[in-house]
């Protein structure tokens, strides 16, 4: 694969609420026993890409943890490899990231030295395959000088926090707009661009004389009539993750069996980190429906419609439904969850109760394990 | 003194590797008493307890002591041994130095042979342990089921001055004659050996782990070279024993178990899921690490039914399943029925199918409303003392077609057909072997 990739991970976003506290969004956990990242840079190491990079900047502590290693990824390699770079203090710069264009112009040594002649550039927070291969090759054929991916999304579906396009017949894209309040397409850019790396850096180098550092406001749009950006438009699952909303339900959609059958079963697979974790266990008392559970997790009460990550113990007569719970939470017995997500290590005590009612409840409990 | 300086840095420079003690993994055995789950496998690469193989457990064991060198002696199919160890990864034993070797044995100049005994093979790797200049080497099998911290045990062979260290433990006085069987004089020194006695003088029986100050291995080993099937219990133990070698026997009082028999493997899967089994995999301080394919959660579906079982990654259930230990990537349609069972990694029990009392190996199909275990048992025809404990087997990568009803004390393996099936069934005590391979 003639690219190198870059992820853009170094956001956070108040739609996530108190779940960002502990992470950056590219770090959520998704589906069990997955992370967020985990979908993107699989997407590219099985599509040939052989290096990376990653640009971490809000709350990285979790995504670095996460990418300690890169052999899961297939990345462990002499040529190329997994690079992680945060924004650091150099002779000309004492800035944070600025936006997403200023990342990677914070970084435009690391493109100017690669030989790969491609870029593809995406974020952190989109639960996808992808074969880059395929819109590669696109590119190429279109002449493109930057290729967006996006979908089309459901009519009615709220787009106002995504960047929202119009394409002509040939796919050129004529219309823009960033997180429009209103507005009559419902085509998105899921945030995945393809771009020759010369033109890359150029553009950036540009903008950042001018003092612009967004890559969708000052380089998509600005160029949108002088350059030839093109869609390429995807079908298969998509989902951004960074609202609450849209968290759980993409987590949620994990309990369909197309999606889990398109994820887990279908080649190319996921790949993640791996975590050594025994088998899951069912204790007499436990009554598991419609659900998803993660490796390490002790079930001894009853658990419906509801995503477990790993590592976690539902005590007696407990009661979780619609619930997403994250990992190495200890929930004591008679706990009742109803559409909650119960941030990771928490330890519930027991006979709490929570219901999300008609929203999702975001339950975050720190007390220390011991005490119980 | 010079001179050995000058061999001992060869080709490395002033920087000579150095390992106190490494380990000499014996995983070669087929382990024919585990029937037709070993026709394709050996032994130590056998799953246990939903996603691990046993040879994870001495191997994590290695890594928790601190054994970083371990040399894997391969010998009876080890095609899944190997890609299951690859270069270590998931014990942490992909080394600069050391780590994980597999040793199959190789032709010499004049001469090829296989391992033709347990001694034997770790003397054809002579060159391997020298090349750590260890003081001390560390021999298991991998066909045991444990946590033992090794470093605790060279530090009982130091302090008591041993040539040899050998962990014993205590086992029923009515087992005792199953077992090589050792006698102490109280301050852990062994006074006498007794090979599967009838009448055991004690109770302390060897599990198979030794270690050995390495100039006494060595030497022993050398002086045993042409040695027919050297073994260490027969062999190596009592040569170094009669030349005033000073033995020891450290007493281990944890969980072992030998999984070697379809009985005992049965009962140590099944000892997994008690509330709180004795051996307990969710201690976080002793870990055990394997060679994870699947990393997705399992699914449980809104009709499935679970009562007291381990179900391993990525498994997909939609029926009842109770007291069963269930492998990674397993699926299990709508209404089958799994009792008193094991269902190792990527097998696939389709819809309405019942085991009971069953072992089904890797990558099978149990077709529809196919019985497994059923009836009344009878003793196995051909091989009574394999196939017992009212167990029905079913090998790797078997197909058991729709709707046929298989009895207890039974076998199956390779691609069976309805054909093979009179009336619809295998009856109690018959083996039905399409590979040849039912041990």
């Amino acid at each position: 694969m003639r690219a190198v990739g870059m992820i853009l991970a170094g956001g956070n976003s108040y739609r996530m609420k108190e779940l960002s506290n502990k992470r950056a969004i590219a770090a959520m956990p998704i589906a069990g026993s997955f992370r967020s990242i985990d979908f993107a840079l699989s997407s590219m190491t099985n599509s040939g890409i052989r290096k990376v990079a990653v640009l971490t900047q809000y709350n990285s502590r979790s995504l670095n943890e996460h990418l300690s290693s890169s052999k899961w990824w297939d990345f462990g390699r002499k040529q190329g490899g997994l690079f992680v770079f945060p924004p650091t203090v150099t002779a000309d710069n004492s800035f944070w990231y600025r936006g997403t264009a200023d990342a990677l112009y914070q970084n435009l040594d690391f493109l100017k030295n690669c030989h790969e002649p491609y870029v593809v550039i995406a974020s952190g927070d989109g639960v996808y395959k992808l074969d880059f291969g395929k819109v590669l090759e696109y590119h190429i054929a279109k002449k493109a000088d930057i290729t967006v991916v996006c979908k089309q999304l459901p009519p009615g579906e709220d787009v106002s926090r995504f960047g929202v396009l119009k394409m002509n017949e040939n796919c050129r894209i004529e219309q823009f707009e960033e997180k429009p309040m209103a507005t009559d397409a419902n085509t998105i850019s899921c945030g995945i661009y393809v771009v020759r790396r010369r033109q890359l850096i150029e553009l950036i180098e540009k903008s950042a004389e001018e003092g612009r550092f967004d890559f969708v406001r000052d380089i998509l749009i600005r160029y949108k009539g002088v350059k030839k950006i093109y869609g390429y438009k995807i079908d298969s699952y998509w989902s951004n993750i960074a609202s609450v909303e849209s968290y759980y339900r993409t987590n949620m959609d994990f309990l369909k069996k197309e999606v889990r059958d398109y994820f887990f079963r279908e080649y190319p697979e996921v790949h993640s980190k791996v975590d050594d974790l025994p088998p899951a266990k069912y204790n007499p008392g436990s009554e598991v429906k419609n659900s998803l559970i993660s490796a390490g997790s002790i079930i001894n009460g009853a658990v419906e419609n509801s995503i477990i990550f790993k590592n976690v113990f539902v005590g007696e007569n407990c009661v979780i439904k619609n619930s997403i719970v994250e990992s190495d939470v200890y929930l004591g017995d008679n706990v009742h969850l109803e559409n909650c997500i119960v941030e990771s290590r928490d330890t519930i005590r027991a006979n709490t109760y929570y219901n999300g009612d008609d929203g999702i409840k975001i339950v975050i409990e720190s007390d220390e394990r011991y005490v119980l | 003194m010079l001179l050995s300086i000058i061999i001992l840095t060869g080709g490395r420079g002033d920087s000579v590797i150095k390992k106190e003690m490494i380990a000499m993994l014996l995983a070669g055995g087929q382990g024919s008493r585990l029937g037709v789950l070993t026709a394709k496998v050996a032994k130590p690469a056998v799953t246990f307890g939903g996603k691990y193989r046993i040879i994870d457990f001495p191997l994590s064991n290695c890594i928790n002591s601190g054994v970083d060198t371990v040399g894997v002696l391969t010998q009876y199919q080890p095609l899944r041994l190997n890609t299951h160890i690859g270069i270590g990864i998931p014990w942490d034993l992909d080394r600069n130095e050391g780590g994980v070797t597999v040793l199959p044995p190789y032709e010499k100049v004049g001469k090829a042979e296989w391992y033709s005994g347990t001694a034997n093979a770790i003397y054809q790797n002579l060159a391997y342990m020298e090349s750590f200049h260890p003081d001390y080497v560390l021999i298991l099998s991998g066909d045991h089921i444990y946590k033992m911290d090794y470093q605790v045990m060279l530090d009982f062979h130091k302090s008591h001055n041993a040539d040899v260290s050998l962990a014993v433990m205590p086992v029923p006085a009515q087992d005792a004659s199953r077992f090589g069987i050792v006698v102490t004089d109280g301050q852990g020194k062994v006074r006498e050996f007794q090979e599967k006695p009838e009448h055991p003088k004690s109770n302390l029986a060897s599990m198979g782990i030794y270690i050995f100050s390495w100039p006494v291995l060595r030497d022993a080993l050398i002086a045993l070279a042409d040695q027919e099937g050297c073994d260490f219990g027969k062999h190596v133990i009592p040569y170094c024993f009669n030349n005033g070698k000073k033995i020891c026997a450290y007493e281990f009082s944890g969980y072992w178990k030998d999984v070697g028999t379809l009985g005992s493997y049965w009962e140590a899967n099944m000892e997994l899921i008690d509330i709180v089994p004795e051996f307990n995999l969710y201690e976080e301080f002793w870990k055990i690490y394997t060679k994870n394919d699947i990393i997705p959660p399992q699914y449980i579906s809104e009709d499935a039914k679970i009562y007291r079982c381990l179900i391993g990654d990525g498994t997909e259930v939609y029926g009842d399943v109770s007291n069963s230990v269930i492998g990674s990537g397993v699926m299990i349609g709508k209404g089958a029925r799994i009792h008193d069972s094991i269902v190792m990694s990527g097998s696939r029990i389709e819809d309405g199918a019942v085991l009971d009392k069953a072992i089904v190996a890797e990558n099978s199909v149990i077709g529809k409303n196919a019985v497994v275990g059923c009836g009344e048992e009878a003793p196995n025809r051909e091989k009574p003392d394999i196939y017992r404990y009212g167990l029905a087997v079913v090998g790797d990568d078997t197909v058991i077609p729709e709707g046929v009803r298989i009895g207890r004390n039974t076998a199956a393996c390779g691609n069976t057909v309805p054909e093979d099936y009179p009336d619809g069934q295998l009856a109690s005590g018959e083996i039905l072997d399409k590979v040849g391979a039912s041990g």
